[in-house]
Order: structure tokens, then C-alpha cells, then sequence
């Protein structure tokens, strides 16, 4: 090593620090699910202090994170595990005042070399009280070593370009950027959900903010081959694999649709086709989520946006479901914040791959906007939906996704 | 078995080209590099210079004519840019039609760009374009006409006589340039004889392999290489060329040529029933009759054609929707609007294209197939 300090990563917690008597279990997803979302990368030193999370790599690959593209793949995949507020890339060394100086400098040479920044400040903590110096004299004197080695540079405390950040512990750290983390809570600590998943923008964006809020997810995606291709399904895989990065691995059931759709299609109206079909898609779900342990469905919908996501389409939908509640964490957002979250979690340039899916071969040109009551025991009075319901969950395939790009 | 109607996208090679290459990648002394001055390079420049003969003499053309690229497009992309680059006196006038491949209109694009005028002539619903406009269009500023000798989507064949007869009454110094990917070895093809200054070709529609392109240029006219280094087939594509790609082309070719007139015309018996068959399930037929029989495009009621597609694939039977290199994108197909189809019969629009080896049978339980597709899947 050219260098005289060690590369480990510093993870901040978020929301865990507000929990009462239950934190330590928090916590303690926290880090199994950093340890699980670190593996494929190497082996790693996980310590907790306070609602600071340290990284470091073991002895059997300590210079792992000295490689600059190894090091950023890292600290992103720490930023994807749900719980924490923020992450950096931290320089650890030994040795005094002199020290700090030199890589603080050291610091600076190597983020100008990068950026064109003019203005910085250094804010400085002082956990080891025996250091002889106080974290306003640190900040000075780091100040003035950076202003001597980079004239060109002058200090903002207000809105700087970029800080340096020095803490004091039994050994001394620099470092400077802050990525931000997905916050939420740890995926395991809120049970387990069943999302409708399809191939569009909306549902990996609800499945990831459920599992945002420490949800496990499970999902379901409805085949209609051959009205829907081979490569719609490869599409739903993608998704749910890199909602995976963020949650976990993701049980995806596939439900052979298609017999399912013709029949209804030839015994129900035209209009009310959207409805019925998803009112037997609520059904086959839920009960796949019993079955599952699942505590609760998880759809994208969201209100107004399409005409089965009116208030009465969603009503009438709804109420199929006896047994748990159907959770719409999308139902009050504009779709244009929809996919910007979509575009932040890497889903979006997936989602629009244009393979019809089979919501688009079965739409009727005027579905009933605002359907009652009437409409739908009409429309399934010459349907067998318990028979349609077995059906469906009887055609179930099962594939196991799990992240594999890092 | 499956049945396989997507010739026009690729093909199967054949055993013999199979064959062939395996022998040639498996021996100990057919692996050289041609440019090598040792007894392996000389072998392999042997072969590669007797599959250049073999091409040659089946394409009536020189040997010295022929340039091997890595495919189709290279060959289309370097024709027609590399000869209005080679060329900036020959004028700036580039004489085309919207129902070219991609590698043609990217490559028109790109020099419209540069500052050249790109004239489109309009194509009727026969495909092809229309000759008063071309004679109209065509000045002594015209420096290159490009036109495809089969389109890939509808059939269409080029009516390329009259074209000729018109660039020489016209301009005889503007050149032309035939994209005969679709062509070679459906249609026959004598180079020295079309009245063509440039020709594109591809190996994998021939039954021969993936990354296999030949670009024909007649002797005199100069084009510019678009890809340079070593210097390689006279300095006009560089790069180490493939002798087993090459020796592939070469046999494949010679098989197509073999019977390419009884074929022809075999094929064209085939297409009758099987389009005939179609209209009497109420099947729109958009190909123009006297189309290349090998290529077929129809338009299915009630099934838009991604669904239909599917659904043969379903039992076996491989389509496509439009040229496959574009059907990620999902708009109709740019050649049939073009020839002024209408977007609701182009919508439901699928491409059956055969080969030599396609039979009756394979048509009739296609013709099957799809009478239990509208029976199940209709909606």
C-alpha cells in the first residue's frame, strides 16, 4: 500500500435511533442485513457503536477497499440496506496532529483532482478527550495546512463546495462525501408482503417502499403467454431482482393467467372485464399470501390514474379481500414522483421496455370508470370464480430471485 | 418438430457448413492468419483466396471486387458513406427511399447531416419506388442511388432495369448502390450484368454464418475504407480476415445457386396455396403479388401482431413482426407505412419468410395452427 491509511466505511442510522426499548432488535436486522447484503463482496468487520455502523474489511482481503471502483460498489450496496441515513468512505491512520494534517491534505489533493472545487470547510469531533487539541483548534489548524497546499482555495463555512470531515477516536479519520442512504427500516422487522407485481413502472416502486418500512416481500406476477411474450416474464424477473438489491431476496410466483383471462373474457362483459379480472387476481393473491404467511397484499395503485384505480374500481376491487389489508403505498403520489423514485432505485429504464403485458390485449375502449355494486354481481353471475380462483393458484410456478449484479 | 418461416431474419446453416467449420477450427494447420508468412499463413490465404474465387465466379464479378466485412451492415454503411466520402466531387445529392434497412437510412441520416441532400422517392403499394419521381429527382448533382433489391419486409422487388436505364439516360456517372441481402440466392444475381456500382451481402440469410458480410465494388470506383489498420484486402477493410467465414459463404452460396431457378419457382407454388389458404380465413395479404415468394407479410384480424406471433410460437411456428433487428421498439412497421398501408391493418402484421427447405407440409400445419388459434385465443 502507497498510502498510509486504511479504507473502511461508515454507515449512519436513521429512523432506529427514535425506537424505545425495542431498538436492539432493530439494530439487530440492521446489521444482518448488512452482513447478508456485504457477502458477495468480500468478508467484512461489522462493529455497531452508538447509531454508527463501522465496515472494515477482514485481514484475508484487507486492501479490498483501496480499489476506488470496488470501494464506490461497496458503499452503494451499504446505502441500499433499508435503516440508514448515510454512508461514507472513511480513512483511518494512527499518530498525532501532524498526521491529520498530512491526510487531510492528502484528502483534498485527491477530491480536486476529481472536482473543480473552490471553496471547503473542516468540521472536526473529539471522541478521545486525552487528544491535547479541541475540535475548533483541529479545524484551524487542518484549515490552514489545506490553504497552504491549495491557495487557490478559500474556506466558506456557510455553503462550501465540499467539507472535510476529521474525527478523533483511539485512531484518527478523515473523510469528506456523504452518500445517502434509503433510509427506512430494516427489511425483516415488519413481517412479510404479497406484491402484485406486473412489468410496468408502479408496483417495484410500491414493493420497495414497502420493504422500505422493514417489509419482506414476496410477489406475483400474472402470465398471459402467449398474449403476453417469454421475454415479459424475463422483464418481471429483472424487476423484482433489483427490487431484490433493496429487499432481500423475493419469492416471485407466476400464475398461468391465460385460461383464466378467456374465460372471462367470453362469460363477463367487455366493460367490467378490468374489474372482474382483477378482482380474481385480489382473490388468487390473498390466498396465495395465507398460504405463504404473508400479512397483507401490496398493489401499485395509485388513485385516479388509470379507470381501475377510480375510487369505486378500487372499492369494488377491495373487497374481495376478507383476511388482510391490501397496503397502496403509491395512492397519493403524482406518477411523475413515482418514477423518479423508480428512476432512483434503478428500476425505470426496465420498466419501460415496451413488451406488451397483459393488461394492454384485454383493455376494453370504455371500462366502466365508476362500476356499483350491481354491475359486478351481474358481470359474475355466469362466473365459477371459487373454480377460477383454484385454478389460478393451482397453475403456480415458483422461481426464487436474488440480486446478482453488485 | 418446429417449424421455422423467420428465413428473412436468419437461417439455419447447413450440416455441410457445419461441417466445414468444425473441420476448419479442429485442425491442427487450418487456423492460420492469411497475413502470416509462414506455411500456415500461407495455407490460410490459399483457402481464403480459392472461397474468393468460388464467390466471385458465382457471383459473375471479379475477384478483386469483393471485399469480406464482419456483415451486412458494414457492407451498407461502407458503400454508402465510404463513397460519398471517397468522392466529394461525384455531387450532393443522395437518392434513396424510406423502406431501406436501417443500415441504409442511419447510414443516409448521418450524411444528411454532414450536408448532403437526401431525396426520398415515395414507393406505391407495390413497394416499389416510383419511377417518374426518381427520373425527376435524379440531376447531374446526384452522386449515389441506394436502393434494396428485395426489401426484407414486404418482398418487393426492385424493379432494377428500369432504375438502371434511368441513371443512364439520366446522370451516368451516378452510381448505384444494391442492398441484396434479401436477394442472394433467392433471385439470381450476376454482378458485371445488373448495371450496379456497389452490393451488399450478408452470410447468415444464406444458410452460411453469423458475422459474415461481402460488399461488392465494381472496378474503377472508389470508396473509402471505414475500417483501417493493418491494411488488409488491399487497404479497403482492414483487419485479419476469417478464411472458415469466408470458405462457409462460399459453399453456402454455391448451394443456394445450384437449383436457384427450380427453386424459385417452387417456392412460388408454395406461396400461392399458402397465401390463398390465408385469404380464405379472411387473412389480408400485404405483400404485393408479384413480391419474392420467400417473404410473405399478412395481416391478421383481431390479432395484433405481437399476440399472433406468440401464439404460433406456441405451437412451434416461427414468425416475426417486423425486421427483427428493430421489433424491440414498439411501433408499426416503418416499411409498410410507407407504402401506405394503413396503421390498423400494419398493427396485426406478420412476416412468414421461407427457405429452400420449408415444404407444403410445414405450410398446411401452420395453415392448421392458426385456424386453433382463432378458435382459442381470439378475443
Amino acid at each position: 500500500m502507497s498510502h498510509s491509511y486504511r479504507t473502511i466505511i461508515l454507515a449512519r442510522m436513521g429512523e432506529i435511533a427514535l425506537k424505545g426499548l425495542n431498538r436492539g432488535k432493530f439494530e439487530r436486522q440492521l446489521m444482518d442485513n448488512m452482513r447478508w447484503r456485504l457477502k458477495e463482496f468480500g468478508a467484512f468487520t461489522i462493529v455497531q457503536s452508538q447509531s454508527r455502523i463501522w465496515i472494515e474489511p477482514k485481514e484475508s482481503n484487507a486492501d479490498l477497499l483501496e480499489d476506488q471502483e470496488v470501494a464506490q460498489q461497496v458503499l452503494k450496496a451499504v446505502t441500499q440496506v433499508f435503516g440508514l441515513v448515510s454512508a461514507s468512505l472513511v480513512r483511518r491512520f494512527s499518530g498525532d496532529m501532524e498526521d491529520i494534517k498530512k491526510q487531510s491534505v492528502q484528502l483534498t489533493d485527491d477530491i480536486l483532482s476529481e472536482h473543480d472545487y473552490k471553496t471547503f470547510k473542516v468540521e472536526s469531533k473529539r471522541g478521545n478527550k486525552r487528544f491535547p487539541l479541541a475540535s475548533p483548534e483541529i479545524c484551524v489548524d487542518v484549515g490552514e495546512a489545506i490553504l497552504i497546499a491549495h491557495p487557490e482555495l478559500t474556506v466558506d463555512v456557510h455553503e462550501p463546495d465540499f467539507i472535510i470531515y476529521v474525527e478523533v477516536r483511539e485512531d484518527l479519520y478523515v473523510y469528506s462525501e456523504k452518500l445517502e442512504g434509503h433510509r427506512g427500516l430494516p427489511v425483516g422487522t415488519a413481517g412479510k408482503g404479497m406484491l402484485l407485481l406486473s412489468g410496468g413502472i408502479d408496483s417495484p416502486v410500491a414493493g420497495y417502499m414497502m420493504a422500505s418500512r422493514g417489509m419482506q416481500l414476496e410477489a406475483i406476477y400474472f402470465h398471459s403467454y402467449p398474449y403476453t411474450s417469454e421475454r415479459a416474464l424475463e422483464k418481471v424477473k429483472d424487476l423484482a431482482k433489483i427490487v431484490s438489491q433493496y429487499s432481500g431476496t423475493i419469492l416471485l410466483h407466476v400464475c398461468n393467467f391465460t385460461d383464466i383471462q378467456l374465460n372471462l373474457y367470453k362469460n363477463s362483459p367487455q366493460d367490467m372485464l378490468t374489474i372482474t379480472m382483477r378482482r380474481v387476481m385480489f382473490e388468487i393473491a390473498e390466498e396465495l399470501a395465507n398460504k405463504q404467511g404473508c400479512k397483507c397484499l401490496i398493489t401499485g395503485e395509485s388513485l385516479g390514474q388509470v379507470a381501475s384505480q377510480t375510487i369505486e374500481a378500487i372499492q369494488i376491487t377491495n373487497e374481495v379481500v376478507k383476511t388482510m389489508p391490501v397496503f397502496r403505498p403509491l395512492i397519493g403520489l403524482d406518477k411523475e414522483e413515482t418514477c423518479n423514485i423508480s428512476r432512483r432505485i434503478g428500476a425505470f429504464e426496465t420498466s419501460i421496455l415496451p413488451y406488451e403485458d397483459c393488461c394492454t390485449v384485454f383493455v376494453a375502449k370504455h371500462p366502466k370508470t365508476h362500476p356499483q355494486k350491481k354491475h359486478i354481481i351481474e358481470a359474475e353471475e355466469k362466473l365459477d370464480i371459487p373454480a377460477l380462483v383454484k385454478q389460478g393458484v393451482e397453475g403456480i410456478e415458483t422461481y426464487k430471485i436474488e440480486r446478482t449484479s453488485k | 418438430m418446429s417449424i421455422y418461416f423467420d428465413n428473412s431474419a436468419t437461417t439455419k446453416p447447413l450440416p455441410e457448413v457445419a461441417r466445414l467449420v468444425f473441420e476448419s477450427l479442429s485442425g491442427e494447420d487450418t487456423f492460420g492468419n492469411p497475413g502470416s508468412l509462414h506455411r500456415l499463413g500461407v495455407l490460410a490465404e490459399r483457402d481464403l483466396s480459392a472461397s474468393a474465387e468460388k464467390i466471385s465466379s458465382l457471383l459473375s464479378c471479379k475477384k478483386e471486387e469483393l471485399i469480406f466485412t464482419s456483415c451486412g451492415s458494414e457492407s451498407v454503411n461502407t458503400a454508402i458513406m465510404g463513397y460519398v466520402h471517397q468522392n466529394p466531387r461525384a455531387g450532393k445529392k443522395i437518392i434513396s427511399t424510406r423502406t431501406e434497412h436501417k443500415a441504409s437510412l442511419e447510414s443516409l441520416s448521418r450524411l444528411e447531416k454532414e450536408g448532403y441532400e437526401i431525396c426520398y422517392i415515395p414507393v406505391g403499394l407495390d413497394g416499389k419506388p416510383d419511377l417518374t419521381a426518381l427520373e425527376n429527382a435524379l440531376d447531374e448533382n446526384t452522386a449515389l442511388l441506394t436502393f434494396t433489391h428485395v426489401n426484407n419486409e414486404s418482398g418487393s422487388i426492385l424493379p432494377l432495369s428500369e432504375i438502371v436505364a434511368i441513371r443512364n439516360k439520366k446522370n451516368r456517372n451516378a452510381k448505384i448502390h444494391l442492398d441484396c441481402v434479401q436477394s442472394l440466392g433467392k433471385l439470381p444475381i450476376a454482378l458485371s450484368r445488373m448495371g450496379v456500382d456497389m452490393a451488399s451481402f450478408s452470410g447468415h440469410k444464406i444458410h452460411a454464418l453469423k458475422g459474415f458480410g461481402l460488399l461488392y465494388i465494381k472496378s474503377g470506383v472508389r470508396v473509402q475504407p471505414l475500417i483501417i489498420g493493418g491494411g488488409q484486402q488491399g487497404g479497403m477493410r482492414s483487419g485479419t480476415q476469417s478464411p472458415y467465414l469466408a470458405s462457409a459463404f462460399a459453399l453456402a452460396l454455391e448451394k443456394a445457386t445450384e437449383k436457384i431457378e427450380e427453386n424459385l419457382s417452387k417456392m412460388t407454388e408454395l406461396r400461392d396455396f399458402f397465401s390463398c389458404e390465408l385469404e380464405k380465413k379472411g387473412v389480408s395479404i400485404l405483400s404485393p403479388k408479384d413480391a419474392l415468394p420467400y417473404v410473405l407479410n399478412v395481416s391478421f384480424p383481431h390479432f395484433q401482431s405481437e399476440t399472433m406471433l406468440h401464439c404460433l410460437e406456441e405451437k412451434e411456428i416461427y414468425v416475426s413482426t417486423v425486421s427483427a433487428c428493430s421489433s424491440k421498439t414498439k411501433a408499426v412497421s416503418y416499411v409498410l407505412s410507407e407504402m401506405g398501408i394503413k396503421r390498423e391493418i400494419a398493427k396485426n402484421a406478420v412476416r412468414f419468410s421461407f427457405s429452400r427447405f420449408n415444404t407444403k407440409e410445414e405450410m398446411q400445419t401452420a395453415l392448421d395452427a392458426i385456424s386453433m388459434i382463432y378458435e382459442k385465443y381470439m378475443v
